[in-house]
């Protein structure tokens, strides 16, 4: 799975908007959205929030984890917990990617948002890294991991899947005839 | 005489005379920065603490060192002492020297100088910042750098009180309540504290009024105990005072962090420092009843707050009357505010050190663009519409007061103007109309101006203006009728028409505000009719219906999570019903950053009993009604109307009237029914006559068809006029509008048209097509279907064809009966779509007795599909048109009669008879006349015959959908079992659609 892919999909995913025109209701295949009001709060999809900002036909008002405070909170948590924590949303990331890419103006404290965001990130694929590591090292048959993103799932997969079944291969070559253990069953 | 002394960082203290800076004396010594100075309570002495370590006394008039202690750590500055060591003497005798000495204190003796005591806690380890003696000097704090506050009994050297600061910053100041029994203390985070009820037994100072101000501090600290009280608080007396300078701290402190929230700690405690005046007295008002009950009376004199020494009045107090004010805006004195929020866009204004600026933005870029103006006038009002944005400024010592308009509508190229008002004429209120602009000046006058810049009327009014709002061609005015008494305010409104004909509307009739608040909004609905809001969140709309009363419509604060939380209203529209604002959290008004979101609140009037169902309908009946009211003002003052949703609402109201009625009919209400049924119209009533008469209700049905009658009379005298109505203001409906409820409508009646006429298959289908072509996306399963009484029966059969198959189970009970109601509004729904031309066809005669039209299925089929998709259709009309307009005379006879139909039938040849010179319509009457002479047996024996012609036509019709239906899958055994059982099923069921729902 690319990550564009999977930004895709997080695409679906509905934030507030506050657009400047007036439209009826739009029946589209996902559901119908609107009616657009100027200067009232509607859901759309993320996708068309950022054609809409990139025509500057609205204004996105950000989720209500983007907040320095709430992220600050959950990056502690982050650190602190052997596990995964639970995130704000199961898109985050490419949430957080997305809006400040498009409508940082949008948002404030865009830049401390982003740090935290990463931080967060980065603390989790450590985390991701090092179970998996654990996982190989102590030559489990399996492992379960809470509170995964697809997005984080996607990171780690094709390391993963490629490093096993390359040691699947080096342990078959040296016990030649044994079935062996199977790593591949995920 | 006062001597001031100054630590200065030149390691000098100097004492400087405050009356005449002359004599200064200098205090030579130090060798690093003074960290503190403290007089002797007699102005002999001096004390000073310095970085270099040592603790001196002075004396001031040799200007000598007189001791010198070496007790504290030597830095090189104040920012790196450990502790800020303020000196304390006792006061009134000045007996002991204070000095914090780490974690102790240690006293001297006064003269002697010696180390008489070291008070000492084992629970303080920080370093003591600060020490206060208590006003009678018998006790002494001390606050520490971890946050520990100390009391000290000083004769017997024992802790009387300990306690930490909740969050653990230093405190850095502390002072005592001239009572002794609170302590105020900020810390260096600039928190304001008060620890209350310090345990110190003395009794020698009065305890009435500490009692009092236990109470106060009770009531005004209840939510936060460790903020908001300074040193200044323990000087002032009156409790007004005390309160005034509470808030103006409280506003103080919380600026610190959100510049341009206005904070307000108690409900209805206030307004906020731009008003901290009336904040005062009003406060005061409100709390006097309560000081009364507590305290026992003679304990708290009534007495105005700001005059103490005036003779005590026990009477009620005048409030002070509130400022002129812009609905939409936030208090004048912020430094970015919102100068205006409505519908149209938002103003702001900005005016800090480097800039002075006005930001226009419109919700709607289509309007115009977003402009940014420097405000070098200094504009403190403003207001924004489609066509112009209305400054004003106040006048300054050289300038007068202005109107400054820009007209960015304006076709030529000049978009802007200006006006001077005469000299020491002040603008107070402004507002914006279509085509013209209000000003309220201080001089009790209202000035027009037509947009454009030129000047219109003037005119006086009774009273100082307190807001202003215009409509379209309305004008509302909010004054000072008189002055309020406690802390209510005396408003009256004034509501002018300025169309061709002028009219004043309201004149000046009392504001009804809730009690002890003041208006905090005050506007038109985005349809024009006039609403407020005032400081208690209550919203107010002018019911037109009902003689120009004000209905509560809304009440913001129910819907508020915390005491303190407010909604700052920014706009109001009556369909669809919404109630615009913005959530302020722990303020009144929202600070212009981070931008602040709008909520919609729904309405709900204030009616008694609405968890019970009947509760609940009367609620929404009611507010249907008020919110509707619009419609007829403005078709009144010659404006288009959007007969869909007029039609819409007026379905909705009749629904839930028949949903009323069932619910009386149930709980064996027969005179309530009948109550109901007169608001009913005359379709509907029929619709409640078939009801009750399947319910077995004979007396009801009775009663009711008289209704139906006199109704039917009342609609005949009414109709010749009604049409001159409608064809003065024939109305624009968007054709090219694929709404939702056109589609619902449009596909429900085609429903109905398969069911019930199924030899229409052939043209149906292909109009469905054609429908779902329009739209393709517009899933039937995910767009409610609004139409529709009872949407759960409607959800719950899929296919139409069943009906027949499923008519015994008491599950399609629901879905048949749903019929009824759409036939009843769908044939009413036909009306106004027909248009004019239909209303004229229509025979006149036959109108009262038949309520629906002839193959009212097919007409309004055609009529709904035409109106929906009439691009879509136009090829395939015609031949449709023609069947409509000349229907099948099978279909003819499928129209139930009425009992009286009958009657006249037979009796319409003696009528004649006796006079034949009467036309149709007169006969009529004549003929109703005749019949309700009858006598009631007779009567009813004519009803019992028309149900039974009915019943015998109904039979018939539905005998053909067994005949021809083609679904042969769905034919069962049980369709054959004969029309007639089918028959007197289906009666009932339809009707157990109103049913109460009772789970």
């Amino acid at each position: 799975m690319d990550p564009s892919e999977v930004e895709f999909l997080a695409e679906k995913e509905l934030v507030k908007i506050i657009p400047n025109f007036s439209l009826d209701k739009i029946y589209l295949i996902g559901g119908d959205l609107g009616p657009f009001n100027p200067g009232l709060p509607v859901d759309v999809p993320l996708w068309l929030a950022l054609n809409f900002k990139q025509r500057q036909k609205c204004r996105i008002i950000p989720p209500d984890w983007m907040d320095v405070e709430k992220l600050e909170e959950i990056r502690e948590l982050e650190k602190r917990e052997e596990a995964f924590t639970p995130v704000p949303s199961p898109y985050y990331m490419e949430l957080t990617k997305l809006l400040l890419n498009h409508a940082s103006d949008n948002i404030p404290k865009a830049d401390e948002i982003r740090t935290l965001v990463k931080d967060i990130w980065d603390t989790r694929i450590a985390k991701l890294r090092l179970s998996a590591d654990s996982f190989i090292s102590q030559q489990e048959a399996h492992a379960k991991l809470d509170n995964l993103t697809l997005m984080e799932i996607n990171t780690i997969r094709e390391f993963l899947l490629d490093s096993l079944n390359c040691m699947y291969k080096l342990r078959s070559n040296l016990q030649p005839g044994s079935s062996g253990r199977t790593f591949t069953d995920f | 005489m006062s001597l001031p002394s100054a630590p200065l960082s030149d390691f000098m203290v100097k004492v400087v005379e405050v009356a005449d800076s002359s004599q200064q004396k200098t205090l030579r010594g130090h060798e690093a920065p003074v960290l503190s100075v403290a007089f002797d309570p007699k102005d002999e002495f001096l004390a000073s603490a310095c970085c270099d370590g040592s603790v001196v006394v002075w004396d001031i008039e040799q200007q000598t060192q007189v001791i010198s202690w070496p007790l504290l750590k030597k830095t090189n500055d104040v920012s790196n002492a450990r502790s800020l060591c303020r000196l304390a003497f006792q006061p009134s005798s000045g007996k002991f020297l204070a000095v914090p000495v780490e974690s102790k204190v240690h006293l001297y003796g006064r003269g002697s100088w010696d180390h008489a005591a070291t008070l000492s806690d084992d629970l303080l380890s920080q370093p003591i910042n600060v020490v206060s003696w208590s006003p009678c000097g018998q006790f002494l704090a001390a606050g520490a750098v971890g946050g520990s506050l100390t009391v000290w009994d000083v004769s017997s050297k024992l802790c009387v009180e300990r306690q930490k600061h909740e969050k653990g910053f230093s405190v850095c100041s502390l002072a005592w309540h001239p009572s002794g029994r609170q302590l105020a203390y900020t810390d260096t985070e600039g928190c304001l504290g008060l620890l209350d009820g310090v345990n110190t037994s003395i009794s020698a100072v009065d305890q009435a009024p500490t009692k009092k101000a236990d109470k106060d501090f009770d009531d005004l600290f209840d939510d936060d105990d460790d903020q908001l009280m300074d040193e200044g608080l323990s000087d002032s007396r009156s409790p007004a005072q005390k309160r005034a300078t509470r808030n103006e701290d409280d506003d103080e402190d919380d600026d610190f962090r959100i510049p341009s929230t206005g904070r307000v700690k108690n409900r209805g405690a206030i307004l906020d420092d731009e008003n901290s005046l009336d904040t005062a007295s009003l406060k005061f008002g409100e709390d006097k009843p309560a000081d009364e009950e507590d305290a026992g009376g003679p304990v708290g004199p009534a007495a105005p707050p700001l005059l103490p020494s005036r003779p005590v009045y026990e009477g009620p107090l005048p409030s002070l009357p509130q400022k002129a004010f812009q609905a939409g805006s936030t208090p004048a004195h912020l430094t970015h505010r919102f100068m205006m929020w409505n519908s149209v866009g938002i103003v702001r204004g900005y005016n800090d050190e480097q800039d002075n600026a006005i930001d226009v933005e419109f919700h709607d870029t289509a309007v115009h663009h977003a402009m940014h103006l420097t405000n070098s006038l200094g504009h403190t009002m403003a207001d924004i519409s489609q066509e112009a944005v209305l400054l004003a400024c106040p006048s300054t010592e050289e300038l007068a007061s202005k109107l400054q308009c820009l007209h960015f509508s304006s076709w030529d190229t000049n978009k802007e103007w200006m006006v001077d008002m005469p000299k020491g004429e002040d603008v107070k209120a402004l507002c914006l109309g279509q085509g013209w602009a209000a000003v309220a000046t201080s001089a009790l006058m209202v000035r027009l101006f037509s947009i454009g810049g030129i000047q219109r009327e003037v005119f006086s009014l009774p009273g100082p203006a307190v807001c202003m709002a215009g409509h379209g061609e309305q004008l509302l005015i909010v004054y000072h009728r008189a002055t309020g008494f406690d802390g209510d305010q005396a408003l009256g409104v004034q509501l002018l028409q300025l169309s061709r004909r002028r009219k004043q509307i309201l004149s000046g009739e009392p504001l009804p505000l809730s009690h002890k608040s003041y208006l905090s909004w005050l506007g038109f609905t985005a349809e024009g009719t006039p609403c407020f809001v005032d400081s208690e969140g209550v919203v107010r709309m002018l019911n037109r219906a009902l003689a120009n009363t004000w209905t509560p419509v809304c009440s913001t604060r129910d819907t508020c999570k915390s005491k303190s939380d407010h909604y700052w209203v920014v706009g109001v529209h009556e369909n669809p019903q919404q109630l615009r604002c913005i959530p302020c959290k722990g303020s009144r008004y929202p600070p212009t950053l981070p931008r602040p979101a709008v909520a919609i609140l729904p309405f709900k009037l204030p009616l008694c009993q609405t968890t019970t169902e009947k509760g609940q309908m009367e609620e929404q009946f009611w507010r249907s009604v008020l919110f509707h009211n619009h419609y007829s003002f403005l078709s009144a003052s010659g404006f288009e109307v959007d007969e869909d949703a007029q039609t819409q609402s007026e379905k909705e109201k009749q629904e839930l009237l028949m949903k009323m009625f069932a619910l009386s009919c149930r709980l064996e209400r027969e005179f309530r029914c009948v109550e109901l049924a007169e608001l009913m119209t005359q379709n509907v009533v029929t619709l409640a006559i078939r009801y009750a008469s399947r319910s077995r209700r004979m007396a009801l049905a009775q009663r009711l068809s008289e209704i139906a009658m006199e109704k039917a009379v009342q609609s005949q005298q009414e109709e010749p006029e009604e049409q001159e109505e409608d064809l003065q203001y024939c109305s624009v409906r968007r054709s090219s509008e694929f709404g939702e409820a056109g589609l619902a409508g449009g596909r429900r009646v085609s429903r109905h048209a398969q069911e019930e006429e199924p030899e229409k298959n052939g043209p149906q289908e292909s109009e469905e097509e054609a429908q779902t072509n329009v739209n393709p996306f517009a899933k039937e399963a995910v767009s409610p279907v609004k139409q529709s009484v009872t949407p759960v029966g409607k959800v719950a059969r899929a296919n139409p064809f069943k009906v027949s198959a499923t008519g015994k189970s008491s599950v399609s009970a629901q879905p048949r009966a749903a019929n009824i109601l759409d036939n009843m509004t769908s044939s009413r729904k036909s009306t106004p779509l027909s248009g004019p031309a239909a209303k004229t066809s229509k025979s006149p005669v036959l109108k009262p007795l038949a309520p629906r039209p002839k193959t009212k299925t097919q007409s309004t089929l055609l009529q709904m599909a035409s109106s929906k998709a009439k691009k879509a259709e136009e090829d395939k009309e015609p031949d449709l048109q023609k069947q409509a307009e000349a229907p099948p005379p099978v279909s003819e006879n499928q129209r139930p009669k009425t009992g009286f139909q009958l009657w006249l039938e037979e009796n319409r040849k003696s009528i004649t008879a006796d006079s034949p010179d009467l036309d149709e319509t007169e006969v009529i009457r004549e003929a109703m006349g005749r019949f309700r002479v009858l006598s009631a047996e007779e009567r009813l024996s004519w009803t019992e015959r028309a149900k039974g012609q009915d019943g015998d036509a109904e039979g018939k019709k539905r005998k053909r959908p067994g005949e021809q239906q083609r679904g042969g899958a769905e034919e069962t055994t049980a369709h054959e079992s004969g029309a007639k059982k089918k028959k007197a099923l289906e009666s009932s069921s339809r009707l157990s659609a109103f049913a109460f729902n009772q789970n």
